[in-house]
């Protein structure tokens, strides 16, 4: 079987071995600061003590993990790093080895001790995005198109995204080629399908909406502190969606839509 | 005084001690054994050898069952207790058997009802029911009881036998938390007995902890590694699969070398846990015996009075209380003889003192 | 957390079943009620017109699937490159008459932020959940998650929202900003189980070969293995040990089901693993998944009830050609394997030619004469071309419905 590399490195320093046990390495102050604030944030999670219980080191978590066969992570390790009291182990692996994880569940389901192994890493990489880690920002950078589209539409995949440079590798049929995109969404026999730039046509009271959780849930704040950009972006877009609206209730005569 | 007169129910090893030793002090013991024979669970699952000494199930018990056959107990076999009332002068019983039922009124009782396997078709990641090559503890001691050891799907002789300890047992998702106490033991010994009957027979243990306790560390544990070859891989199984010749494949964590690791396999065992059996569910629902959290009989103090119940003159022994081994069972079966018999004891001291 | 006694006494009440954890065992429907009853929240109901089928899920519950009366929770990729995959489901949906609504007011679950980016919380995506189940309170349908993710993610939030009163709370304020109540259907439903309760009136309808036909399943992870109490399983089905959608659905179309060794394996999808890891995917598809189908199991179609299996197990395998793997599996969604049985056309139902996995040998051992449909379907999208309308599953949306999720209570049936 082919071994695959490991995850690039993202961690600022790029010659230290991932794991170090606590204390061998050299530590500076900010980089301390910064694992104390995300380890007392991560402890303090409500979904800490329901997912962390405990751990017997059976290694179950790690027989089914897909991750496990390509990369340098396992779920077992994942959840003693959670589970243990190392703050500067938790932030390098936060640096790298979360990221690894393709959250199938299926060390949840196999877990005898009952921890929700996959919901801890979706935590821990919760806090490395509200927490602007590098690991985060150079995971999502080529994620922005995805981002887009689900903070203005909430649908993520668009007929539009799937492009024979960035997909080359499906094949030669996973692409529309011969006849124009368009035309081939046509021919789906239902009628909010026949987009483009969208999975499906999203109503825009339904984006608007959609918006207004984003923003009073914290998810466009979190977002800021990642891509300043790509929010501002979204906001200007919703701005002028907003306008839109409004005109349209004027044109259909909807009052409180 | 009349000599105490003390119902047991369950004829295994801790059932048939206490019949030994109520007889053997004086008293009557009437023995209440569903199956047709004595010897309890070792027996009616045709145990081969057994821990820690490797002597065959016949040369520990049978000896124990003859001397109780012959002390002059009152064997029931084949039989069930049908009620018990419990009355100012002890507990008025209805036994059914051989088509027939008595009544008898005795002093006290003695429950030895036992455990019963775990049912592995419960935990569905290891296909037990699915794939023939996957068999339980049960299964393969009866294969090596037959001294048959051959892979159920072709009738081969294995190249490659695993057992998977604590199914059923420790286990959150199949609401199973406790240790089974016997598994890994059992298990090694298992593996001893192949490498013995075929050195060409590689076996392999898959756990998380081996619990050998006290002596049968060196005397199973060490002694398998050294003297049997059976090699240990510190990690558990979490899936077992079919491969592409009709072996299995084996799904596992290799946690010391910390890589998921997968083997292909001609046969695994299932190291199976301990469960409290239906008779001893039965039992204590009929004398208001009450359960503990993990679904056995619970003693008035599991430390200090493991034998005792919170019902007057109803004791307990062996694995109706939990998971234990046959020496400590029939322990416990003396135990709760004497404490029965002290209890009958005292009652009509009290008795003939008020009269 | 239950205690111990409450945990003895569910145990011994099915200690037949497959037993559970004291942390998994309760059953979050009962709460749900009892919060209903407090006016905390509205459940949404299954009633006499959903027309429920009773099935059996992994620890011997009982769960109810309706089946009628449906509101379409599309998928964002199924839409977007399976548009097969939602459009067999309509089709089945139109022969049985069933009521159905398809709307432009939904989102997805979103659970790829949470799940794939960790760029949401609990709250969004509890909110979004409860958006779009509103929506179909609100026109008086059941929703239908055609997600296995979407589903996964759903039965989380239900039982976030349940148990956590936090969240319960700063979800129902913004709702309530919306002007909507903070909803939950009684059941949260995947498609394949519809389809898997319909499978015996499917089988009804086959018209193509299926007896020659091998498929390996690949169950999708977020079907069984998220919240495992709520997956189907069936004592006469993969000996009631391994969930009983698709392998029911299949062998009642006529087909053989085959076992292969990474069965429990996921397909590599991974989130955001298909967009930025793809050499993982396409490496664990290939590897784990495709090849002990075809090597072991020796599958003519591979068959799941998920859309990121679907797309990740198609996908990956042209790239395989470079290492020698030319493996070629077709790769469909049960429904779309039974709408091509019940002799649905290839390219303008099932949409087959979005797959990238060559599927005209499929076909043609099912009895298709591929070289028509294709003909057919090619003069389809010249009249397209050509400026004619397209054919419908169903009336189309009116222009106003681009912007507002008006339409309340009209459930389309006729096509
Ligand atoms: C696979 C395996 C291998 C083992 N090997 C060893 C070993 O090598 N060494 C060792 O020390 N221990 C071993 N043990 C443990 C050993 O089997 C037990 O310790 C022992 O059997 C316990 O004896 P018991 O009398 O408590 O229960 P049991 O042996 O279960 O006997 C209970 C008896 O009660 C009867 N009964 C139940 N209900 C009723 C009723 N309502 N009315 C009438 N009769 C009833 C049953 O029929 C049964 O005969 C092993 C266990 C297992 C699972």
């Amino acid at each position: 079987m082919t071994v695959l590399q490991n995850l690039p490195r993202r961690g600022p320093k790029g010659t230290e071995p991932s794991m170090v046990i606590g204390g061998a390495r050299p530590r500076d102050e900010k980089t301390e600061e910064l694992a104390a604030k995300i380890f007392s944030e991560f402890k303090s999670d409500f979904r800490y003590k329901e997912y962390v219980l405990g751990c017997i080191n059976c290694g179950e978590c790690t027989t089914g993990c897909p991750a496990a066969r390509f990369y340098n992570f396992s779920p077992r390790e994942m959840l003693q790093i959670a589970y243990q009291d190392d703050p500067l182990v938790l932030l390098d692996a936060m640096q790298e080895k979360i990221w690894a994880c393709c959250q199938c569940y299926t060390c949840n389901m196999r877990c005898r001790f009952g921890n929700d192994i996959a919901g801890i890493i979706s935590v821990m990489r919760e806090l490395a995005v509200r927490n602007g880690l590098d690991s985060a920002k150079e995971v999502l950078k080529p994620y922005s198109r995805i981002l887009l589209a689900v903070m203005t539409n909430g649908t993520q995949v668009s007929p539009d995204m799937i492009q024979p440079d960035f997909f080359a590798d499906w094949g030669p049929f996973a692409v529309a080629k011969q006849t124009d995109i368009k035309t081939l969404r046509k021919a789906i026999p239902i009628d909010v399908l026949q987009v483009t730039d969208s999975s499906w046509e999203v109503s825009m009271q339904t984006s608007l909406e959609l918006f207004q959780i984003y923003t009073e849930s914290g998810v466009v704040d979190m977002l800021k502190s990642i891509d300043p950009d790509l929010v501002e972006m979204i906001e200007d877009i919703v701005d002028e969606w907003k306008d839109e609206f409004e005109e349209m209730k004027a044109k259909y005569g909807v009052g409180e839509a | 005084m009349a000599s105490p007169k003390i119902l047991i129910i369950g004829g295994g090893p801790a059932g048939l001690s206490a019949a030994q030793d109520i007889t053997d002090a004086g008293g009557e013991a009437i023995l209440v054994e569903q199956e047709g024979f004595l010897g309890g669970t070792p027996k009616r699952l045709h145990y081969s050898l057994l821990a820690p000494d490797l002597k065959p199930v016949e040369e520990v018990l049978d000896p124990l069952i003859d001397s109780v056959q012959q002390s002059g107990a009152r064997c029931m076999t084949g039989a069930k207790v049908e009620s018990v009332n419990s009355g100012r002068n002890g507990f008025t019983v209805t036994i059914s058997g051989g088509g027939k039922k008595v009544e008898e009124k005795v002093d006290a009782v003695v429950v030895a009802t036992g455990f019963a396997h775990w049912d592995p078709h419960k935990k569905y990641e290891y296909a037990y029911g699915v794939y023939p090559d996957v068999i339980d503890f049960k299964d393969f001691e009866k294969m090596l009881s037959d001294g048959n050891i051959v892979r159920p799907s072709n009738g081969q002789v294995p190249r490659r036998v695993a057992w998977l300890l604590c199914v059923g047992s420790r286990d959150r998702q199949v609401g199973k938390f406790y240790c089974c106490r016997l598994g890994c033991a059992v298990s090694i010994k298992q593996a001893m007995e192949v490498r013995r009957i075929n050195p060409a027979i590689d076996t392999y243990v898959y756990y998380m902890d081996i619990r050998t306790y006290g002596f049968w560390e060196d005397k199973l544990y060490w002694k398998s590694m050294e003297e049997f070859g059976v090699k240990y891989i510190r990690g558990r199984i979490g899936s077992i699969n079919r491969g592409e010749d009709g072996r299995l494949i084996a799904m596992a964590e290799d946690t010391i070398l910390q890589r998921p690791s997968e083997v292909p396999l001609d046969m695994v065992v299932l190291a199976t846990g301990m469960e409290a059996s239906e008779g001893t569910r039965e039992t204590a629902a009929m004398l208001g015996l009450e359960l503990e959290e993990h679904g056995f009989v619970k003693p008035l103090e599991s430390d200090s009075m493991p034998v005792s119940t919170a019902v007057p003159g109803v004791f307990v022994c062996g694995t109706a209380t939990g998971p234990k081994a046959i020496p400590d069972s029939i322990t416990e079966g003396s135990a709760a003889a004497i404490k029965a018999l002290n209890y009958v004891r005292k009652r009509s001291i009290k008795v003939q003192a008020r009269a | 957390m239950l205690n111990a006694d409450q945990i003895r006494d569910v145990i011994n009440q099915r200690a037949q079943a497959r037993t559970f954890s004291d942390k998994k065992v309760h059953d979050v429907r009962e709460e749900m009620w009892r919060l209903h009853d407090k006016g905390e929240l509205v459940v949404i109901p299954i009633e006499k017109k959903n027309r429920p089928v009773e099935v059996e899920t992994l620890f011997g519950w009982k769960k109810r699937i309706p089946t009628d009366y449906l509101w379409h929770h599309k998928s964002c990729g199924q839409c977007g490159n399976i548009p097969g995959y939602p459009a067999s489901l309509l089709w089945f949906m139109n022969q049985f008459k069933t009521h159905y609504l398809n709307e432009p007011h939904q989102t997805s679950c979103t659970a790829w932020n949470y799940h794939g980016s960790g760029t949401s919380n609990p709250v969004a995506l509890a909110a979004v959940a409860v958006r779009n189940w509103h929506r179909a309170y609100e026109t008086g349908t059941f929703p239908l998650i055609h997600c296995g993710t979407s589903y996964g993610d759903y039965k989380e939030m239900r039982k976030l929202l349940i148990e956590n009163r936090e969240v319960r709370e700063k979800v129902r304020d913004i709702m309530h900003h919306m002007g909507k109540e903070l909803a939950i259907p009684e059941e949260i439903v995947h498609y394949s189980e519809w389809v898997h309760v319909k499978r015996n009136d499917m089988a009804g309808m086959v018209k193509m070969k299926l007896d020659g036909i091998t498929a390996a399943v690949h169950e999708p992870c977020h079907y069984y293995k998220m919240v495992p109490e709520d997956a189907i399983y069936e004592k006469d089905t993969n000996g009631g040990q391994r969930p009983a959608p698709p392998t029911a659905l299949i062998q009642a179309l006529g087909a053989k089901v085959a076992d292969y060794s990474t069965w429990y394996d996921c397909c590599g999808f991974g989130f955001r693993h298909i967009l930025t890891e793809r050499e993982f995917s396409r490496s664990f598809a290939t590897l784990r998944k495709i090849k002990p189908m075809v090597e072991e199991a020796h599958a003519d179609v591979a068959i799941t009830t998920d859309t990121g299996c679907v797309t990740t197990l198609d996908k990956s395998q042209w790239i395989g050609k470079s290492h020698g793997m030319d493996y070629m599996l077709p790769v469909l969604a049960d429904v779309q394997l039974a709408a091509l049985a019940a002799g649905a056309h290839p390219y303008k139902i099932v949409q087959i030619h979005w797959h990238s996995s060559p599927t005209d040998s499929l076909l043609e051992k099912m009895g298709f004469d591929v070289a028509y449909y294709k003909k057919d379907f090619n003069s389809y999208i010249e009249e397209l071309q050509r400026g004619r309308e397209p054919d419908m599953l169903y009336k189309p949306h009116d222009e106003m419905e681009k912007y507002f999720a008006v339409n309340k209570g009209h459930v389309i049936m006729d096509n």
